[in-house]
């Protein structure tokens, strides 16, 4: 899961980056509302976690722009001003869920999975899918109640597969889950991971879509 | 004791006005009257005069020995009626005496004898005179040298005349003695009457909310109370400004405040769910870099408000220079952290007339700004000029500078230009403008070194030009 993270302040934007990744998302992090436009037009994010108070471009214009330009990204906006006004504004600017600062870090990474349930149309954190049993929150996977472990890049792949499935996900738009801004894209990863998933959770799991990626089928 | 009372000083001074020209319009009355009724007297005195020069000697002796009741010849022959409406109770009896040509007397009152003006001589012309007899004031009037040859003299006492004034002045004063306390009460009524928008004032003052700025309004104002009403609502929406100012600040700080403390809590709770030991680390010091930048916001708004309290701060001459070398000392870490080579240049003798601690806080302010937005690499220059009685320390760096735009925009409270990367509060320029208002002295924000960052120029009053300045 791709996460933007648009926050000005860098002591909060590197502790909401790290809480993120160790919560198991892919984040990049932009520092003001210009680099979040950029990033915008460039990447599919799965979930945008946006600071009001930014230079440049405010938080709520970019929040406007996105909704104009008609992108239904779930957005969780964090601000310091906690009056009323701000929250309804935000919310009808098209804000999907509101934090005020200083919020609690575990509470944001509860709101933004159950943004990104929802946005899946679920309401129950748990995915079942076949004899497999996904717990996004701790992200664990069990195969007939046995607890499979993953590295965290198979774990993601794992993830958007199960959130688009009957969708085939191409190699890049996979990379793109995968790898934030400074990460580096190993060649070949993409099909190694699978492999291993594949390996882990049963051959037929996954299948090949020839020259466009790979799917998990509706049940 | 009661306290002045616009009523009260205005009943006393309406009322003695009053007084006043009543007094005097009854006192030139009184003389009016005392002068008509004194001609009038000398008249009638010349009339019986006149009378008596027509009369025989034998009618005259006849008249001589009855008693001319002036009082009965002025109300004909009523002595009744008019005894009982006139105030003049006295007996006015006219005395006369006739002469013939020759000195001798033909006829005269009996009286005279008495009042030993028997052998009065006759005045040389006729007229009216004042004469004592017999220790009492007469008028007398004297005909001289008649158609028949006679002269006639009349006497009358002066009392009289002065009695019949007295009636008449007391019938001018009496309805204005009664006239006064009812005008009193009148005015009195009149003018609490016309003072009542000032108590309508009060209490729409009094019974106000205090957090309720909008301007009085009572209705129609009188225009005496206008420029009251004006000057207190002028009061209220200066208030209402200084208030919102306040309120602004304080909300822009409690703002402020949250930011370190929100980032404070993800790091240590990052720290709190990162199993590698070096990360935690790493969050760790976040955490302490979080607290510090509190506890620096904190000290920085109880310095502002502080200054806003704007109490006035004992001053001494002291040299810009050597406060600034000390502050350049105590930033050199976090300058050669960043390798930035900073000097110190110029007037090392010029002095000003400041407070050392506040001033060590505008340079610290300053060079930490110039340092933390600066170029790695670059330079920060301090300089001390002495010029024309002004002392100015400039601040200058060679780092990515301020947008034109922003410039002006760069003392608010809490303005951070767009797109900087360093932490920072928003507040050391506000402070260092607020320090330089206190000391008189004037904030100019420009290009920096080679037309590159940003140079901030305070210009102080030298010391000795503002010792001078004082004593004009």
């Amino acid at each position: 899961m791709r996460v933007l993270l648009v926050e000005d302040d860098e002591l909060i934007g590197c502790g909401v980056e790290a809480g993120l990744r160790q919560a198991g998302f892919t984040v990049d992090w932009a520092c003001d509302g210009h680099k979040a436009s950029l990033a915008l037009d460039t990447t599919r994010y799965a979930l945008i976690v946006l600071d009001l108070g930014l230079p440049r471009v405010s938080g709520m214009e970019l929040l406007k722009r996105l909704r104009d330009a008609g992108n239904d990204v779930p957005v969780l906006v964090l601000t310091a001003k906690g009056s009323v006004i701000e929250r309804v504004g935000g919310l009808e600017a098209g804000a999907d869920d509101y934090l005020g600062k200083p919020f609690d870090l575990t509470e944001l990474i509860a709101r933004c999975r159950a943004l990104l349930r929802r946005a899946q149309g679920r309401s129950i954190d748990l995915i079942r899918y076949q004899n497999l049993t996904v717990n996004p929150a701790a992200q664990t996977v069990e195969i007939d109640e046995t607890r499979v472990s993953l590295t965290s890049r198979e774990w993601a792949i794992l993830l958007q597969l199960l959130t688009h499935l009957g969708i085939p996900q191409s190699r890049s738009q996979l990379e793109e889950s995968l790898y934030g801004w400074q990460e580096e894209i190993e060649s070949n990863a993409i099909e190694v991971h699978v492999s291993n998933l594949r390996k882990k959770l049963g051959a037929g799991l996954i299948k090949t879509v020839r020259n466009i990626g790979y799917v998990m089928e509706k049940p | 004791m009661m306290g002045p009372s616009i009523r009260r000083r205005l009943v006393l001074l309406v009322l003695a006005s009053i007084a006043l020209v009543w007094g005097i319009a009854l006192v030139s009355s009184y003389r009016q009257a005392s002068r008509e009724i004194g001609e009038w007297e000398e008249a009638r005195l010349a009339e019986l005069a006149q009378i008596l020069a027509l009369l025989d000697s034998t009618s005259l002796s006849t008249l001589a020995n009855a008693r001319i009741d002036v009082r009965e010849e002025e109300k004909g022959g009523e002595p009744g009626a008019s005894l009982l409406d006139d105030d003049d109770t006295l007996p006015r009896d006219a005395l006369f005496q006739v002469r013939a040509a020759n000195g001798e007397v033909l006829a005269g009152s009996p009286q005279l004898r008495a009042l030993a003006a028997w052998d009065l001589p006759l005045p040389a012309a006729s007229g009216a005179q004042d004469i004592v007899l017999g220790g009492q004031l007469y008028h007398s009037f004297t005909l001289r040298d008649t158609t028949l040859g006679h002269s006639v003299r009349v006497f009358e006492p002066a009392n009289t005349r002065s009695d019949l004034v007295s009636g008449v002045a007391s019938r001018i004063a009496r309805p204005t003695l009664i006239a006064l306390p009812v005008l009193a009460l009148l005015v009195w009524v009149s003018i609490g009457f016309s003072l009542a928008p000032l108590k309508i004032l009060s209490v729409a003052i009094r019974s106000r909310d205090i957090n309720r700025m909008e301007p009085v309004g009572i209705g129609r104002t009188p225009i005496e109370v206008r420029p009251l009403v004006d000057a207190i609502n002028q009061m209220l929406s200066r208030l209402h400004h200084s208030l919102e100012r306040e309120r602004a600040f304080t909300a822009d700080a409690a703002h402020e405040l949250k930011t370190p403390l929100a980032a404070i809590k993800v790091q240590a709770q990052v720290a709190l769910a990162e199993p590698d030991v070096g990360l935690q680390r790493l969050a760790m010091q976040r955490v302490v870099q979080g607290v510090d930048r509190s506890a620096r916001l904190a000290e920085q708004l109880l310095l502002l408000a502080r200054l806003d309290a704007q109490e006035k701060l004992p001053t001494e001459p002291l040299k810009p220079a050597t406060i600034a070398r000390n502050t350049l000392l105590a930033n050199l870490r976090n300058a050669q952290q960043k390798h930035i080579n900073v000097m110190l240049t110029g007037d090392a003798l010029a002095e000003i007339d400041a407070e050392p601690v506040l001033i060590g806080i505008l340079l610290d302010n300053l060079l930490d700004n110039a340092i933390k937005y600066g170029r790695a690499g670059g330079t920060v220059e301090v300089a001390v000029q002495h010029a024309d009685e002004r002392v100015q320390v400039c601040v200058r760096d060679d780092g990515p500078g301020v947008a034109p735009d922003d410039l002006a925009r760069l003392t608010n409270r809490f303005f951070r230009a767009p797109g900087n990367q360093a932490t920072g509060s928003g507040l050391g320029l506000s402070i260092v403008a607020r320090i330089a208002g206190h000391f008189g002295a004037s904030l100019q924000l420009g290009v920096g070194i080679g037309e590159r960052g940003l140079a901030v120029k305070v210009s102080f009053p030298a010391y000795g030009a503002a010792h001078r300045s004082m004593m004009h």
